[in-house]
């Protein structure tokens, strides 16, 4: 095998090639390139504008679980940074602390969430202090809560937590659902709108 | 590429220099501006689209907000397993079976034509009790709620069915 010169050395079909063989038939052709700018840019700027147009300042309000599907709905509003009231079809939490399982709440006839009750008490305790403490009068509390449960539980459940956060003083309940694209073409009167 | 648009030599007549009119763009600041830009959209992007149906618990106190209107009756829906029953003020209508497609969703076509023929009747109405029993999915009830508002009866309030 004869001595070659050291560096990339291509194989038999790439030799021909007109990039990488060197040229092939013709003579040598010039190694620099220029870069197409123009469509980058144009892809950057649609990119820039798609994600702007979904751009949501109220942030991730809802912590999305698997164990709770949202049912869908259309005529909704901007969903607000409140206490939540996650309950899946096994059990029911609050701000991450369980409050009860399903199957048992199912069981029982009363309507209070005693632990529930105590639990959203104490939110709005700390909630009213920390305005007080602030002197931040426009923050008083309007007792609004978002209650995020799963699309199959039964009206038995929701029933005992929506009279719970009515008896702990929380009477403007929100119930979170999925945003669904509307099916008539009109725009949904609450959307938008705080 | 002087003089290029269109050929049109717009240099000054004095002088015996002419400078080129074409300007470059800096364009890798644009790019640099434009790739932090997505980054920082992309990470804060929130890609569930999350909105809330606001219902008030019947009996509670929002119901003594409420003023007495001559031109509205006690709307109420009676939610069941079966069938809908509307009632309005005295009268009734017929119940409306439970029907539901592939999905497994409820169809709500004739309530929403029996709201219709109610708020044509009543104009001012905006407030409708829907009256639930506890084994109806949260699913159905959130649909119902959200016919109701597209209907026009944005004040929902929710009760438990008697009996």
């Amino acid at each position: 095998m004869a001595i070659q010169v050291p560096g990339k050395r291509f194989g038999k079909r790439l030799q021909r090639s007109r990039v990488f063989g060197k040229g092939g038939v013709g003579g040598k052709r010039p190694v620099n390139a220029d870069l197409l700018i123009t469509p980058l840019v144009d892809m950057f700027v649609i990119i820039v504008l798609f994600l702007i147009a979904n751009f949501s300042a109220t942030g991730e309000v809802l912590m999305m679980s698997k164990q709770i599907r949202l049912p869908e709905a259309v005529n909704v509003r901007e969903i607000e940074m409140v206490p939540v009231v996650m309950v899946s079809n096994e059990q029911v939490l609050v701000s991450g602390t369980v409050i009860g399982r399903v199957d048992e709440l199912s069981r029982e006839d009363y309507l209070n969430i005693p632990a529930l009750e105590e639990k959203l008490r104490d939110m709005k305790k700390q909630y009213e202090q920390l305005h007080a403490l602030a002197n931040d009068e426009s923050g008083t509390f309007k007792g609004d809560v978002n209650i995020q449960a799963d699309r199959d539980v039964h009206f038995k459940i929701i029933k005992r937590v929506m009279y719970t956060c009515t008896t702990a003083g929380y009477n403007n309940i929100n119930f979170a659902t999925m945003t669904a694209a509307s099916t008539r073409g009109e725009q949904a009167p609450g959307k938008g709108r705080l | 590429m002087a003089g290029g648009m269109g050929g049109a030599d717009l240099s000054g007549s004095g002088g015996g220099k002419r400078k080129p009119l074409d300007t470059q763009i800096n364009l890798v600041p644009f790019i640099d501006l434009m790739a932090v830009t997505i980054s920082f959209l992309i990470m804060t992007a929130v890609w569930t689209q999350i909105g809330r149906l606001q219902v008030s618990n019947s009996g509670g106190p929002s119901d003594s907000q409420d003023t007495e209107n001559e031109k509205t009756v006690p709307l109420t829906l009676l939610i069941g397993d079966k069938d809908l029953r509307l009632t309005a003020g005295t009268s009734s209508f017929d119940p409306i079976p439970v029907v539901r497609d592939s999905k497994g969703h409820i169809d709500l076509t004739k309530l929403e034509m029996r709201i219709k023929e109610v708020r044509g009747q009543l104009p001012d109405q905006v407030a409708i009790t829907l009256q639930t029993e506890d084994s109806v999915p949260y699913d159905d009830l959130v649909r119902i709620i959200d016919q109701c508002i597209g209907s026009g009866l944005p004040n929902v309030s929710v009760a438990a069915a008697m009996g």
